[in-house]
């Protein structure tokens, strides 16, 4: 070897991306093979964020579980408690109100809303568009007004009871949910057109980190990753809970409009879409909302036998809720699948021949909090 | 996005697309400085949308939701001793000791006729809670039968030490006023 090919020579280098990296979103460390640019494999390490959900959920009573749930996926929180509150009722056989069931879907689909929110701001952050970022938290903004009204908190709202919900909409509320509705559907568009059509964007998202549909099921994908795959499997269409059979709205699935099916692009864009589907379905559950009780009858001290598995359609995919009961006060067990985990096992495989600067927009694409993943 | 990027009609479409797209987004940003303030109506009440929303925070202060939960208060002399809070607290910050009052003993300070129900049985030697614990999950204001334990939407309580945000409100004494109601 000539001394000029041995000062070019190449050779595989690992670096460590994360814990601390913006754009992992979270605690995760992602080990990183690389040749030159090109990734030669990824390897996620997880555990950063382990905080014992299901060890302290066996030592707490049912309703005791319920501000821990919020802990999980923490931008999503009102659909975290709804999937363990659902949980419960099926285990102890008591079906929530019909006012305390259009309650929770509304603030379900604007904890929705937020959360889609919050995944297109900090992605478009990532690639280098700062202005969508300003513009989605600038929304998501009002969202956490109407809840922090409604609940008292923020972020972590301990709303969403077994049997029903906490408080019920203070007075004029209804009102600002509507005038947000109104509000927020141009402003949503304003943020489609500065990202989706971008040539930047496009460039940065288009045919990158592509998630086959045969792929995707064989993960196990749910939610939005899922769809932007061109599967249709929404489990509000498919196995409807707390009354979403009664609302009109439509699955998105990925389109050809840009990009192939499969890629960031598709799943940004069925994020964006699926906005707009859950503005309408706020929109119909504030017309059919009706007076009357926001609590089922719950007897104070929740006990239980049997078992029950639920799964709901978070903002980040299906997370489901595996409940064993034994007749004490407190559950025998708690697991939860989380669709964030399930999202980062396919790392190993897609990520290998990738661009380094691409696995920050695959990262953002598949949209997970590290809360929910590490539990 | 490059596959056909030597013919040269290809590269002035190139140019073409970018310059588009930039202009586009850049219309939508200065359409946004230009009714900076036409916005902010549409949302009637809420002031927020295009124009400044930061809130200088030390000298403004954004108005909070008198229901919003933050650092709990207990009004001792309502405060049955029933432990209730303690026992659903999740994260265990409540701690109360209690004895039984003696025969010639009247712990309300209020008459008969005021407090309504049943004279208090239980005699308070300590209330304690810990705000380093607390999750503010509200769990405790609810179940408190008289309603003593309350969220205030106070939050300007940090300390500079952890042990100094164990209260005991028996004899509360803090540095941060507390406010009133």
């Amino acid at each position: 070897m000539s001394t000029t090919q041995e000062e070019f020579r190449t050779q595989e280098i690992t670096i460590n991306m994360g814990p601390q990296h913006p754009s992992t979103h979270g605690v995760l460390r992602l080990e990183i093979v690389t040749d030159g640019e090109i990734i030669k494999a990824a390897y996620p390490d997880l555990g950063y964020l382990h905080r014992c959900f299901e060890k302290h959920a066996e030592n707490r009573e049912y309703l005791q579980v319920v501000p821990f749930t919020d802990r999980l996926d923490y931008v999503a929180a009102m659909n975290q408690e709804l999937g363990y509150c659902l949980a419960v009722e099926k285990l102890i056989e008591v079906e929530a109100t019909p006012r305390a069931q259009t309650i929770r879907v509304i603030v379900s689909e604007l904890q929705r809303i937020a959360s889609h929110l919050l995944a297109i701001g900090t992605y478009s952050l990532d690639i280098g568009g700062f202005t969508p970022m300003l513009y989605a938290f600038r929304d998501r903004e009002h969202i956490l007004g109407i809840f922090e009204e409604l609940s008292g908190a923020r972020l972590l709202y301990n709303y969403v009871r077994p049997g029903g919900v906490a408080r019920d909409l203070s007075r004029g509320l209804e009102e600002k949910i509507r005038e947000f509705c109104r509000y927020f559907v141009p402003q949503l568009v304003e943020i489609e057109e500065l990202l989706s059509g971008n040539a930047i964007f496009m460039d940065r998202t288009c045919k990158v980190g592509i998630v086959s549909p045969d792929m995707a099921v064989a993960y196990g994908f749910s939610g939005v990753n899922l769809r932007g795959s061109g599967i249709d499997w929404d489990l509000r269409k498919v196995r409807p809970y707390s009354g979403y059979e009664k609302y009109e709205f439509s699955s998105i699935t990925a389109t050809l409009e840009h990009g192939v099916i499969g890629d960031c692009w598709n799943r940004y864009n069925c994020r964006m879409k699926e906005m707009h589907e859950s503005v309408k379905i706020v929109e119909q559950a504030l017309a059919r909302l009706e007076a009357g009780e926001i609590m089922a009858k719950v007897p104070k001290a929740i006990k239980a036998t049997g078992e029950v598995y639920l799964e709901t359609e978070c903002p980040r995919g299906n997370l489901g809720y595996y409940i064993v009961a034994d007749g004490s006060k407190q559950p025998y067990r708690v697991k939860v699948k989380s669709p964030g985990f399930i999202s980062l096992a396919c790392f190993d495989e897609l990520t290998s021949g990738m661009m380094l600067s691409d696995i920050v927009a695959f990262i953002g694409s598949l949209d997970f909090v590290m809360g929910e993943v590490d539990r | 996005m490059n596959e056909t990027q030597g013919s040269l009609k290809q590269y002035f479409a190139n140019i073409r697309e970018a310059v588009t797209s930039v202009s586009k987004g850049m219309g939508i940003t200065f359409r946004a400085f230009l009714k900076s303030n036409g916005m902010r109506k549409q949302l009637g009440s809420v002031d927020y949308g295009a124009g400044p929303v930061t809130v200088s925070y030390p000298e403004v202060k954004d108005d909070i939701p008198l229901n919003s939960r933050n650092r709990l208060f207990n009004h001792v002399e309502g405060c049955i001793a029933c432990n209730q809070c303690a026992v659903i607290c999740p994260v265990e910050c409540i701690t109360i000791d209690s004895r039984k009052k003696t025969a010639d003993e009247n712990l309300d300070e209020r008459t008969p006729a005021e407090f309504g129900s049943k004279p208090k049985k239980l005699k308070l030697l300590r209330y304690e809670i810990d705000e380093a614990l607390c999750c503010f999950c509200g769990l405790c204001t609810e179940v408190c039968p008289t309603e003593c334990i309350v969220h205030t939407p106070e939050f300007e309580y940090s300390k500079y030490d952890r042990d100094k945000l164990t209260y005991d409100y028996l004899n509360f004494k803090d540095d941060n006023p507390l406010p009133k109601g």
